[in-house]
């Protein structure tokens, strides 16, 4: 193997090491978030979001948080409608 | 007129060209080896090096280095097969268009010649293949694997250390999530009874994604003992299939019911490719 | 369709929702974005997010993938989505849409993103610092012309795999020159 040779094999490998490295990957740095609690109060009756009356809506104005049917999902179940 | 094919057909510099060619062909692809050879020992501890600083979740700087050398394997090979069919494929096409008919004996001696002037060189092709097929594997394990285990361990951790630390977002109440989480989900206040949403940490959303190769990882070596089986059992891969599933549902419970749908199918799809032999 | 169970809406989601949404991700719409456009909360999103690929893998028909295809291509169409882009894509529109209306654009772009990667760059994003295309919309076009390139290969095959050679020679060439050449250039036979 001549000098040459080797030369451009390793000029090569640093150069796609250097283009993996610094290059910016697609959707970009995927930010490592923490843990964190949220809660949604009614946005029409300004009231807490209780538990007894389902997901869907509101327990105290009737307001449709989401129009839609909950189905048996994995944490969410039909039980969950309002 | 038959007289005329029993002549003796000599032609030393179509010989002369073969062994050349012969040469060179085999000369060609032992620089291309050795250019491969090179190329890839130099790779190796560089691909372990990215791979270990590579602090993307998905490993992309790796991902994409590999890719970059596993592109100049191919390049390799795309020269190798094109000098095949230009230099040795066309060169024997037009020697034989040359040569006396095969059905007299002065030219099946140089029709022979030619057969093994071609299978000398695709076997020789043939090792060049399996050399790209050796790095090829070299390169692609060259970072080891990633330990999945302690990946979780650490989330199982994390996991501990915050379950506690959530209050209400409503009454101010102490909440204690019941159990780790991979998805955000509906979580309801002890006290006050609201509904609170709890997002998990982006390590733990991971952990779903995670789950099924740590399983595999798992239990890897019962799906060695299965493939080293000869000839191969059906049973050895359903105890396989079973403990893999195990460790899957172990990993994430709350997946159970629908993993347990795709282990039927899984099964399935093994039996009936079985019975197609 | 109803007859089918693996086809039922997941808390509302259908397979035409859940398969446009997942080619708005692509195009840069957030998790959060892709819920309020659905009318749901985050919670219910991120389970039909889980449980369509679920129905997916447990369908051996791979009915339910094909039809996946026909309406992530159909995403723009889409009543809950047709007019939602994402903020960064404003100045790649042209291509965007050049992308979807004009077929060769696409087939040599697709070569090249596929060259990209065999030169250690993340294609995706190699389309996206050209064209401004996110890669939702690329997928959203792979969709749309796949039909068609079917057809054009079944029709000239030959011809076919000239162009797409022509292509890949044009971007090997590029990528090649951008990195100083491939490690085996000088060796011949």
């Amino acid at each position: 193997m001549g000098e040459n040779e080797e030369k451009r094999t390793l000029t090569y490998l640093e150069r796609l090491k250097q283009k993996a490295i610094t290059q910016e990957n697609y959707g970009g740095e995927i930010k490592e978030e923490e843990a964190k609690m949220e809660v949604h109060d009614c946005p029409e009756c300004g009231a807490g979001r209780a538990f007894r009356q389902g997901l869907t809506a509101c327990a105290y104005c009737g307001f449709k948080f989401m129009d839609i049917r909950l189905t048996d999902g994995v944490h969410i179940k039909k039980e969950n409608n309002s | 007129m038959f007289g005329l094919f029993d002549k003796k057909y000599h032609n030393p510099e179509l010989l002369e060209t073969i062994r050349q060619t012969q040469d060179r062909w085999f000369d060609f692809l032992d620089k291309l080896e050795t250019r491969m050879h090179e190329m890839c020992m130099a790779a190796v501890p560089e691909i372990r090096e990215v791979f270990n600083q590579d602090t993307d979740l998905y490993k992309r700087a790796h991902g994409h280095m590999l890719m970059g050398l596993r592109g100049q394997i191919d390049q390799m090979r795309h020269k190798a097969n094109k000098t095949k069919e230009e230099n040795i494929f066309y060169f024997i096409d037009c020697a034989t268009a040359e040569l006396p008919d095969f059905i007299s004996s002065a030219g099946r001696e140089y029709h022979n010649k030619l057969h093994t002037f071609r299978m000398d060189c695709i076997n020789r092709h043939y090792i060049f293949e399996e050399k790209i097929a050796h790095y090829t594997s070299l390169l692609n394990n060259a970072a080891g694997e990633q330990d999945l285990e302690a990946i979780y361990q650490e989330q199982l951790t994390a996991f501990e250390n915050i379950r506690d630390k959530f209050v209400c977002k409503q009454c101010g109440g102490n909440m204690t999530i019941p159990q780790i989480f991979f998805i955000a989900t509906y979580i309801t206040c002890p006290f006050c009874q609201t509904q609170n949403t709890f997002i998990p940490s982006t390590g733990a959303q991971m952990v779903l994604h995670q789950a099924r190769c740590l399983a595999e990882q798992r239990t890897a070596h019962l799906l060695k003992i299965y493939e080293e089986t000869k000839p191969k059992n059906h049973h050895l891969y359903q105890q396989y299939l079973r403990s893999m599933f195990d460790e899957w549902n172990k990993i994430v419970p709350d997946m159970a019911e629908e993993n347990e749908k795709f282990h039927q199918r899984l099964l399935q799809d093994h039996s009936n490719s079985i019975n197609h032999y | 369709m109803s007859e089918n169970p693996l086809l039922a809406p997941i808390h509302g989601i259908t397979l035409e929702d859940y398969s446009a949404a997942c080619a708005k991700l692509g195009s840069g719409l957030s998790e959060a974005d892709i819920a309020k456009a659905l009318g749901v909360e985050l919670p219910v999103w991120q389970e039909a997010n889980l449980l369509w690929p679920e129905r997916m893998k447990q369908d051996s028909t791979y009915h339910i993938v094909t039809l996946f295809g026909q309406y992530f291509g159909a995403a723009d169409q889409h009543p809950k989505f047709g007019n939602l882009k994402p903020a960064a894509s404003a100045g790649g529109s042209d291509n965007i849409e050049k992308i979807k209306t004009d077929k060769d654009f696409y087939l040599e772009l697709e070569v090249a993103r596929q060259v990209a990667y065999e030169y250690g760059l993340d294609g995706a994003q190699w389309i996206l610092d050209k064209y401004s295309i996110p890669i939702g919309d690329f997928q959203i076009a792979a969709s749309l012309w796949s039909d068609q390139i079917l057809k054009d290969i079944h029709a000239n095959h030959e011809g076919y795999n000239q162009r797409q050679d022509v292509y890949r020679a044009k971007y090997q060439q590029l990528f090649a020159d951008a990195q100083g050449g491939n490690v085996a250039d000088d060796i011949e036979f």
